[in-house]
């Protein structure tokens, strides 16, 4: 699939461009990084449990292709042509723009590039179209995964001349997100530096996997939604966004209507894409790729702020004070806290099991197709509030695990090297990390939201289930093997008794909810069992921070 | 007054020793060069000092410790760098410090201090706050170095304490380990850089396929070995010699070929 794409790029990519392009060079490093792709996968691409001989490009270029049905479908769902169109087309954008910060970031900023093949007689408008090309031949697999099924939705509900109209603005609308991506990148780099560029794709790559996993619960749902649709309009400024000029280009050859109007819209459509992809590969990228070599020299003058960061405590270090015991836990607390927040393998496998607690909110409370207001003022009279007092745990419960695994698992020899005589208090900061970062701050809001539904009657009952769900949180810890923060390489194989560990983890989530439900309407004995649990947690919290070097897996 | 002793240590991994019988005594204040080929158990030995591996057979004893019973108690007071700079690389030079001087047990006022100065020492300051991952390879090996030094050990270990550094980064970490050696600590590094080893060792150890093959100041290896160079005496004891020169040539022929 890849050599034939890239054959196709190639021979546009010859007819476009001819001066200054050694075509054997471009072709030489265009397959050698296709080849290296091979070997290497792109964050997104990875599912969970990576086998072998899986491809992980094509399972996402049909989960992508299964994503166009949602979209597709709108065009036996609306009625109006041209609002059909631009949400067709504005979806075609969105993604590619998404796709290609997410996936294609590492390409784009890739500066090696230029210390490996500029050494070698190759020049730099060669080693720049190579660049380009190595992208397209992804991006024209992503554009055709995205606009298979609408395209095809098209031909079905509008005829063959309208069918083969919409893959010209489907390519075209391919040609305006590649440009917007670059403009973007361009204006990063213009005002911030390396670290910035690296730290924004990172939240969009965070922002991208929430995304597609609330969407995949609740897009299903929204497909009924007709009324919904009704409320997209055109306004006098939706004439400057690219899907309208698409959608209106395609009315014009449905109607053979050619008025002042379209006929600008058609101009739009076709010159404006064509001309910014004519103004980046002439203008913007050269410079683009001066930037990008400049990055590798950059030393940024931050003299002053180490000085005022000496002296400076944060908030995580005035809150290891407060909670931790010793040293060794308030340095593992600060590492964990830290690295947490800036690691994003973690936060890819974290935010989205914490955004899966709004759909599973929208799932289990608000329910589909019952009318929302009766909804809510049955609410006090239910005993829901249980759900939002254990959910938290549901979520965050999994963030022991995350919390092993490092890419530079390897540092871990530090503590191996460094006097530390119970290992179990790096453990211990580490989960005493997690849930003040994590665990509180959502049970808090949880907490609020639910006083002011249910009123004061459950504030022991939120008591309660804060001491349950940490008593939870460190069995969950005491279970299995113990790790220490980041000393597990993502990709380990080791996965024996990992669904027991889960059964059991639900279980007695199950029958922590299950006690609590029964006793639920009896408030002196949830005052008596609050010291109760309260008193298991510091005993699985000892237990931790007991354990020794042999009780620690490697 | 002798500060490591090594007594018949022995270490296997997969029925195959690497270390097979072990006898050193190395005495306060010295430098000792470490040397030998790749897989000869220079960093077996050094993780059997440094407490890491504790399933060896014979006796390690590290100022005046077991340490397969004292381990935390000479981590204390020994400080270890190894060759490969591993370090998480998401947090900024000073935060990994602030990290590790906590598991060395400092005052948070004496990290900050010891972290800034030793920092600016090593011209780093202008990165402190920023996250290692974007650091050069030498700049990681600096943070590594003061990481290892930063509570002040007795003994100092370092695996390879100079690669990746520039030149002037390894005539300073050269210059360190002599005030070092002069302010009493005595330091047990392996290094392939000959020359280095030989112009700052007391004492130079040459290890090969897990026996200690040539023990003595470099005045001493010379004379036994006839000959010139701490590169030359290796050479010849490791039992390579002659043939570095003829692969150069094969490399050569078939270059022209």
């Amino acid at each position: 699939m890849d050599k034939l794409i890239l054959k196709v790029v190639l021979f546009f990519a010859k007819l476009l461009v001819k001066q200054g392009i050694d075509f054997e060079k471009l072709k030489t490093i265009v397959e050698t990084k296709l080849l290296i792709d091979r070997r290497r996968v792109y964050m997104n691409w990875r599912p969970r449990q990576q086998k072998e001989n899986s491809n992980p490009l094509l399972i996402t270029l049909v989960i992508y292709t299964v994503f166009g049905l949602f979209v597709g479908v709108m065009v036996f769902k609306i009625e109006s042509f041209v609002i059909c169109m631009a949400l067709i087309h504005s979806y075609i954008l969105f993604m590619m723009a998404l796709t290609m910060i997410t996936d294609f970031s590492s390409v784009l900023l890739d500066t090696t590039d230029n210390q490996i093949i500029l050494s070698k007689p190759v020049n730099s408008r060669t080693l720049f179209i190579a660049r380009l090309v190595h992208i397209l031949v992804y991006l024209l697999q992503f554009a055709i995964a995205f606009s298979l099924l609408p395209v095809i939705f098209i031909f079905i509900a509008y005829g063959f001349t309208i069918g083969i109209a919409s893959i010209g603005t489907a390519l075209l609308t391919v040609m305006f997100a590649v440009f917007i991506t670059y403009l973007l990148y361009a204006v990063i780099l213009k005002f911030s530096n390396e670290q910035k560029v690296k730290d924004i794709v990172g939240y969009f790559q965070i922002f991208v996997t929430i995304f597609f996993a609330a969407a995949f619960q609740i897009m299903p749902r929204l497909v009924n939604f007709n009324n919904l649709l009704s409320i997209f309009e055109l306004h006098w400024y939706s004439y400057f966004l690219p899907p309208v000029w698409m959608a209106l280009t395609l009315e014009s050859v449905k109607q053979l209507n050619f008025d002042t109007l379209h006929l600008l819209m058609i101009a739009c459509a076709i010159l404006l894409p064509l001309l910014t992809f004519w103004v980046m590969i002439k203008y913007l990228a050269p410079s683009f790729s001066k930037k990008l070599a400049a990055l590798d020299n950059v030393e940024s003058k931050k003299k002053d702020l180490f000085r005022k960061n000496a002296n400076h405590i944060n908030l995580s270090q005035k809150l290891s004070k407060l909670l931790c015991n010793s040293k060794i836990e308030n340095s593992s607390f600060g590492m964990v806290w830290k690295i947490t927040g800036r690691d994003k393998a973690f936060k890819m496998q974290l935010y989205p099991s914490m955004a899966y607690m709004a759909v599973f909110i929208f799932v289990f409370v608000f329910k589909n197709g019952q009318d929302f207001n009766q909804l809510w003022q049955n609410l006090p009279t239910t005993k829901m509030f249980l759900f939002f007092a254990y959910l938290p745990i549901f979520t965050i419960g999994s963030s022991i695990g995350f919390m092993s695994f490092h890419e530079n698992f390897l540092a871990s020899w530090i503590y191996q090297s460094t006097p530390i005589n119970q290992p179990g208090q790096l453990l211990t900061g580490g989960i005493k990390a997690l849930l003040t970062k994590f665990f509180i701050p959502i049970f808090l809001t949880l907490f609020l939201f639910v006083f002011y539904v249910w009123g004061f009657a459950i504030v022991n009952d939120f008591v309660l289930a804060f001491f349950n769900n940490i008593f939870i949180f460190f069995l969950i810890a005491n279970l299995g093997n113990k790790y220490l923060p980041f000393s597990r390489e993502q990709n380990s194989k080791e996965q024996s008794g990992r669904i027991l560990y889960l059964i059991l983890q639900m279980l007695t989530i199950a029958i922590l909810v299950g006690l609590h439900y029964l006793i639920v309407e009896n408030n002196l004995l949830i005052y008596c069992i609050i010291p109760i649990s309260a008193v298991g947690c510091y005993l699985l919290l000892k237990r931790l921070q007991n354990l020794q070097w042999a009780q620690i897996s490697f | 007054m002798s500060v490591i002793q090594l007594s018949d240590v022995k270490k296997q991994y997969a029925n195959n020793y690497v270390l097979k019988g072990i006898t050193l005594n190395i005495t306060a204040g010295q430098i000792v060069g470490y040397i030998g080929p790749n897989g000869a158990g220079k960093s077996t030995t050094i993780k059997i000092l440094t407490g890491i591996i504790n399933d060896f057979e014979g006796e390690a004893i590290v100022l005046g410790m077991d340490v397969r019973k004292y381990p935390v108690e000479i981590k204390q007071k020994i400080g270890y760098i190894p060759e490969q700079a591993a370090l998480y690389e998401v947090l900024t030079a000073i935060e990994y410090l602030r990290f590790v001087g906590k598991l060395y047990q400092l005052e948070d006022s004496v990290i900050e201090r010891k972290s800034r100065d030793l920092l600016q020492l090593f011209e780093l300051e202008d990165k402190a706050n920023s996250r290692m991952n974007s650091y050069s390879k030498g700049m990681k090996q600096k943070v590594l170095l003061i990481s290892g030094l930063i509570h002040n050990p007795e003994i100092i270990f370092l695996d390879e304490p100079l690669s990746g550094l520039d030149a002037n980064a390894v005539i300073l970490v050269k210059e360190i380990l002599s005030q070092l050696k002069q302010s009493g600590k005595t330091i047990f590094y392996s290094s392939h850089i000959m020359d280095v080893v030989e112009k700052i060792s007391d004492r130079i150890i040459i290890i090969n396929k897990g026996e200690i093959i040539a023990d003595g100041d470099f005045e001493t290896l010379k004379l036994n070995a006839q000959q010139g160079s701490l590169e030359n005496i290796f050479t010849s004891l490791t039992g390579d010699i002659g043939q570095h020169q003829n692969t150069a040539e094969q490399f050569i022929d078939i270059l022209k070929n």
